[in-house]
């Protein structure tokens, strides 16, 4: 294109401010997202008021129902949950690889990445066979004698943590270790030399300057296990369905389009006050946690 | 202290025998899915009685397997170059437009990743069947490019905003066009962000299943909604056997980032 131009001489740009310079680049972008993303999702969310008949009714059924409030409160039990055991498993293992020598560091890091590419669905399905009652896990405590009967690790809260946690992990490692990193050992030693035991510069200095890293992934975790449909799904027991495998429920097999976007307005709602705390928190560049 | 390797004194074995800990638990479902695939036990009995490879040659006289790989394949290798040449466009804007109501656009453009895709996906099938896009390939493309376009972006912009901008500059005040100067002067010095946001692209598009569930027809399926419909009936070594291939897949993908990266980087 440029090649049929002719030459000419550079002009200088003069500063002129204009508020939409530079927008047309993201206007592309935009239209998909507008048209294919904000238009069917508003779409859907009217449902929830129109259908079946134009009102509030949908959402008194989802706030007036038992049977409802427990799918609300065993979302937020998981979530909170897996949440829970992420931190405190992955808050180590960032320690660890923040400081250890990278030629070690590389071959843990290969792991991670090695977990978080690999297929969502291969995944689970090795949880589901490990965790079955016939499989390795429990024949490996039976065959040395730890429990005499299968415990049940699947189709219930144990199965559906083991599985999340497993998924979530890399998503908290990963910006942890940026957080940990970015600490100057310095202020460690200066607490050693000022006679801080060990606990001490753990609690009063490592722990707080890491908190705003681990807040922030902890965050993240939370979010992505309160809308997480296809582990739930696999692993979890139909006494503790989650909301996402609800909404999904509702609308393919009761065809229930009314309840069914209530229920993901809910969904979204939540999502979307908590995605906009970890804004304030950390701004748009490290919500994806590294990658 | 704490922060010092060397200065650890026996915090440091605690720390690194419970890393090798969570290491091997991020390993073991991978290891032992592809054990599983060369077992002969049909009730996926551990460790096998014995080896073989029928799951495999199961998995390749049933030609819908392979047909669902070719189909994910196309819809993330469109979906990966949309994605990436928007974004690409993008992420110029939101790094360097002085617009007003910028950061709006970036939350907007970023939000597909953060909404539940559940409810993403229940929106598109909806939209789709009324404008008669469900089930189609386009359909697909169009999902998926939207789930992708933040893994695009991400990447993308981070490349952008750490390259010198006065460097095109100077390839303007040389004669070079804008066009020119962004082609063969910005574009190169970007590859890598482009590279990852290809990689991450492709891997939202390949990986994706709720979205593709709902979209599904009996016509039109990707392989994770294949491997889907497979585990909601039994767990077949069948599928041990395409999980394994998709293990291989994901490490073909790790030892090719390594070594364009390494090459892109000199």
């Amino acid at each position: 294109m440029s090649g049929n131009l002719p030459h000419r001489p550079p002009v200088l740009r003069k500063p002129v401010v204009r508020t939409r310079r530079g927008l047309g680049g993201a206007l592309p972008a935009l239209i998909i997202v507008s048209l294919f993303f904000v238009v069917p999702v508003v779409a859907l969310l009217l449902r929830s008021v129109t259908e079946p008949t134009p009102g509030l009714q949908n959402y008194a059924i989802l706030f007036g129902d038992g049977t409802y409030a427990r799918v609300f409160f065993n979302t937020f039990l998981v979530a909170s949950i897996v949440t829970a055991v992420t931190v405190m498993v992955a808050f180590p293992v960032a320690w660890t690889l923040a400081i250890m020598p990278p030629a070690l560091g590389s071959i843990v890091f290969g792991i991670i990445i090695l977990s978080m590419w690999t297929n969502l669905l291969t995944r689970t399905y090795a949880w589901m066979v490990l965790l079955q009652r016939t499989g390795v896990i429990n024949r490996t405590l039976m065959d040395i004698g730890l429990i005499s009967e299968p415990l049940p690790l699947i189709n219930n809260l144990t199965g559906v943590t083991i599985g999340m946690v497993y998924i979530m992990l890399p998503f908290m490692i990963l910006p942890l270790v940026g957080t940990l990193r970015a600490i100057d050992p310095m202020t460690l030693r200066a607490a050693a030399l000022c006679g801080a035991s060990p606990l001490d510069a753990f609690r009063r200095i490592l722990l707080p300057l890491s908190l705003p890293g681990i807040a922030a992934g902890g965050l993240m975790v939370f979010v992505m296990s309160l809308g997480y449909f296809v582990t739930p799904t696999l692993l979890g027991g139909t006494s503790n369905m989650m909301l996402a495998g609800m909404i999904a429920q509702m609308i393919q097999s009761l065809l229930n389009w009314g309840l069914g976007s209530a229920a993901a307005f809910i969904l979204l709602v939540v999502t979307m006050a908590l995605y906009a705390l970890q804004l304030r928190l950390v701004g748009t560049q490290r919500v994806t946690g590294g990658v | 202290m704490l922060l010092d390797y060397d200065r650890l004194g026996w915090l440091r074995g605690a720390l690194l025998a419970f890393t090798g800990l969570v290491a091997a638990f991020l390993l073991l479902p991978v290891v032992f899915i592809v054990l599983l695939s060369f077992g002969s036990s049909r009730w996926l009995a551990f460790p096998p009685p014995g080896w073989t490879l029928k799951w495999y040659e199961e998995l390749f006289a049933e030609p819908a397997w392979l047909e669902a790989a070719l189909t994910s394949a196309r819809i993330a290798t469109m979906a990966t170059v949309l994605a990436v040449v928007i974004g690409l466009m993008a992420s110029f804007a939101l790094v360097r437009g002085k617009f007003r109501g910028r950061d709006a656009v970036r939350g907007l453009l970023l939000t597909p990743m953060v909404l539940p895709v559940v409810v993403f996906a229940i929106a598109i099938y909806a939209f789709f069947l009324r404008i008669g896009l469900g089930g189609t390939t386009a359909g697909f493309v169009i999902a998926h490019t939207v789930l992708a376009l933040p893994f695009a972006i991400i990447p993308i912009s981070a490349a952008l905003e750490g390259f010198d901008k006065s460097i095109e500059d100077a390839a303007i005040v040389c004669g070079a066009s804008p066009f020119e100067a962004k082609l063969r002067v910005t574009l190169p010095s970007i590859k890598i962000g482009i590279f990852s946001a290809a990689i991450f692209a492709f891997l939202a598009s390949w990986d994706e299943v709720v979205v593709a569930i709902f979209m599904a027809s009996p016509t039109l399926q990707t392989l994770p909604v294949k491997i889907w419909g497979s585990l909601r009936q039994d767990l077949s070594p069948v599928i041990a056997a395409a999980s394994s291939l998709l293990v291989l897949l994901t490490l073909s993908l790790m030892i090719v980032t390594a070594l364009i990266r390494r090459k892109l980087s000199t």
